[in-house]
């Protein structure tokens, strides 16, 4: 429902809201969550930090423009680019087929899997297929994976946040086997899920990796294959209008740059323990 | 111990940002619910009017905006106002773009559905007072604007003060949703912190906390108000 009002009411601001000829870059305004450790969040003083923030500063260094990141909320982020408050979006956006009718994304700069996860010693530990990489895009694999996890998940209760590629992932495949309880923000389903309120939670490795390398996250433990590709997309772009082409061009070439000279691998493994480069990326 | 530094003032904590966004929530709120009242003044004014077109106006004011979720009213002054004005700025060769800023869409979607409310019950409190008291002023060769003064509005004001206390609490609450807007005020500033340090529990709760100190405080505020008005009122009709 939420998701569908944000899209219909970007694609409708984003009508009027196309910018005329293009323009020579020297100023760029990068929008982020600012809530979203470790891709991007806020220090006690009040300063952004995180993998994006980074990123977006060696980006911007490539481009030779100028750059301010700018947090915003992440209700209001998809109107806020087409309506022109900013020009880029760099807030762990998947690139989907959905956003792609509103926006336009770069490369992915970072592919995390998505995974179930549930309480250590619990009966959801060790799904089958445990820790096996499972592409999505491949119909066969794709089923073999879900038909061996749905009995074990059958009736059980799963978390997952609002809007994401998770939850259209549990609606795609385990809707009516699984009671699916959707939640605002990430760190709400983990709470509950230390709470024992829901019995798993389907997320993004990276983010479940940062949830268990908190004091209340120890117990935490991924359970089931790592799903990548079909629905769960290519990873994190960065979200550009439409009609910005050359902007999206700029930052692709310089995407690669980074992904060359080992800046990407370097940023990815300090802030998420792992490199999530993605493969598109690492291609000559 | 930890939970303290986390909210306290120190290196590390939060207080000083949460100080500062339950200070933007104040703002914003107060902004609102003063340009709320001066709407709900000229909403009652046109309901109570003689003339059919200002009632008709004043009743579908009424009528959509406490229909509608007020997230609805903020998307529509924020997004839906830097379009419009932004497409207006093009009209007149203006490139680029142009917007309404968070505090002031924001204060303004919260004013304009407020002021509906304000509407109500401004006029419900016109209406209680006889319209002798009125007649008795001009019978007194007070003049209306000195007869409004004098003799209406305070009347008014003793039996309009606690639905006013009710809309400003509701204003107050109301505010959260700006956060949509990226104004940093008390409900964003508690979710930035508790995505940030993962710790929702405690951000959360102090939030809780703090809107509860600013509706307990301003409703002891209004509570004095009401008994100020309604001691005035004692001792007017005493001297008199």
């Amino acid at each position: 429902m939420r998701f569908g009002l944000i899209i219909g009411l970007a694609a409708a601001l984003g009508l009027g809201a196309a910018p005329a000829a293009a323009k020579e870059w020297t100023q760029l305004r990068i929008a982020t969550e600012g809530a979203f450790p470790p891709y991007n969040m806020h220090g006690p003083d009040g300063k952004l930090i995180g993998f994006e923030i980074d990123l977006a500063n060696d980006l911007c260094g490539r481009m030779k423009v100028k750059c301010e990141v700018v947090a915003q909320d992440w209700d209001g982020i998809l109107p806020g680019l087409n309506a022109g408050k900013y020009d880029a979006i760099m807030a762990a956006m998947s690139i989907t087929p959905k956003r792609m009718e509103v926006i336009a994304f770069s490369l992915p700069y970072a592919a995390s899997p998505t995974v179930f996860a549930t309480t250590k010693g619990t009966g959801l530990a060790g799904l089958p297929g445990d820790g096996v990489r499972v592409d999505l895009g491949d119909a066969a694999t794709a089923k073999t994976a879900v038909d061996a996890m749905r009995d074990k998940l059958k009736g059980k209760s799963v978390g997952v946040q609002v809007s994401t590629i998770q939850a259209d992932f549990l609606n795609t495949y385990f809707k009516g086997v699984v009671d699916i309880r959707t939640y605002k923000t990430s760190d709400e389903f983990f709470l509950d899920l230390g709470a024992g309120r829901v019995d798993a939670v389907l997320a993004a490795a990276a983010n479940i990796k940062a949830a268990m390398d908190t004091p209340d996250g120890k117990d935490i433990a991924f359970t089931g294959p790592m799903f990548a590709g079909g629905p769960i997309g290519m990873g994190s772009g960065i979200g550009l209008r439409k009609a910005d082409a050359d902007l999206q061009g700029m930052f692709n070439t310089a995407l690669k740059a980074a992904a060359a000279d080992g800046t990407l691998a370097r940023l990815s493994l300090q802030w998420f323990k792992i490199d999530l480069t993605p493969p598109v990326l690492k291609q000559p | 111990m930890e939970t303290l530094g986390l909210l306290g003032f120190g290196p590390g904590g939060w207080g000083g940002l949460l100080l500062r966004g339950a200070g933007m929530t104040v703002l914003v709120s107060a902004t609102a619910f003063v340009l709320g009242l001066a709407l709900g003044g000229l909403g009652a004014w046109a309901k109570l009017s003689r003339f059919r077109a200002a009632r008709a106006v004043a009743t579908a004011y009424t009528t959509v905006l406490r229909g509608v979720p007020d997230l609805l009213v903020i998307y529509l002054f924020y997004f839906g106002g830097s379009q419009v004005l932004t497409a207006a700025g093009r009209l007149f060769g203006q490139e680029g773009f142009m917007g309404l800023p968070g505090f002031l869409a924001g204060a303004l979607a919260v004013a304009v559905v407020s002021g509906a409310y304000q509407t109500e019950v401004l006029r419900a409190a016109v209406g209680a007072i006889p319209r002798g008291q009125w007649e008795a002023g001009r019978a007194l060769g007070l003049r209306p604007g000195p007869n409004l003064r004098l003799v209406l509005l305070p009347q008014v004001l003793r039996v309009a003060l606690p639905g006013m206390g009710n809309v400003w609490q509701l204003v107050l609450k109301e505010s959260a949703l700006v956060s949509v807007t990226g104004l940093v005020e008390l409900m964003r500033q508690v979710g930035v912190a508790a995505g940030s340090t993962r710790r929702p529990f405690e951000f959360y709760a102090a939030g809780a906390a703090i809107y509860l100190l600013l509706t307990t405080l301003s409703g002891a505020g209004f509570g004095w108000a009401e008994r100020r008005a309604a001691w005035d009122a004692k001792d007017r009709a005493g001297a008199a």
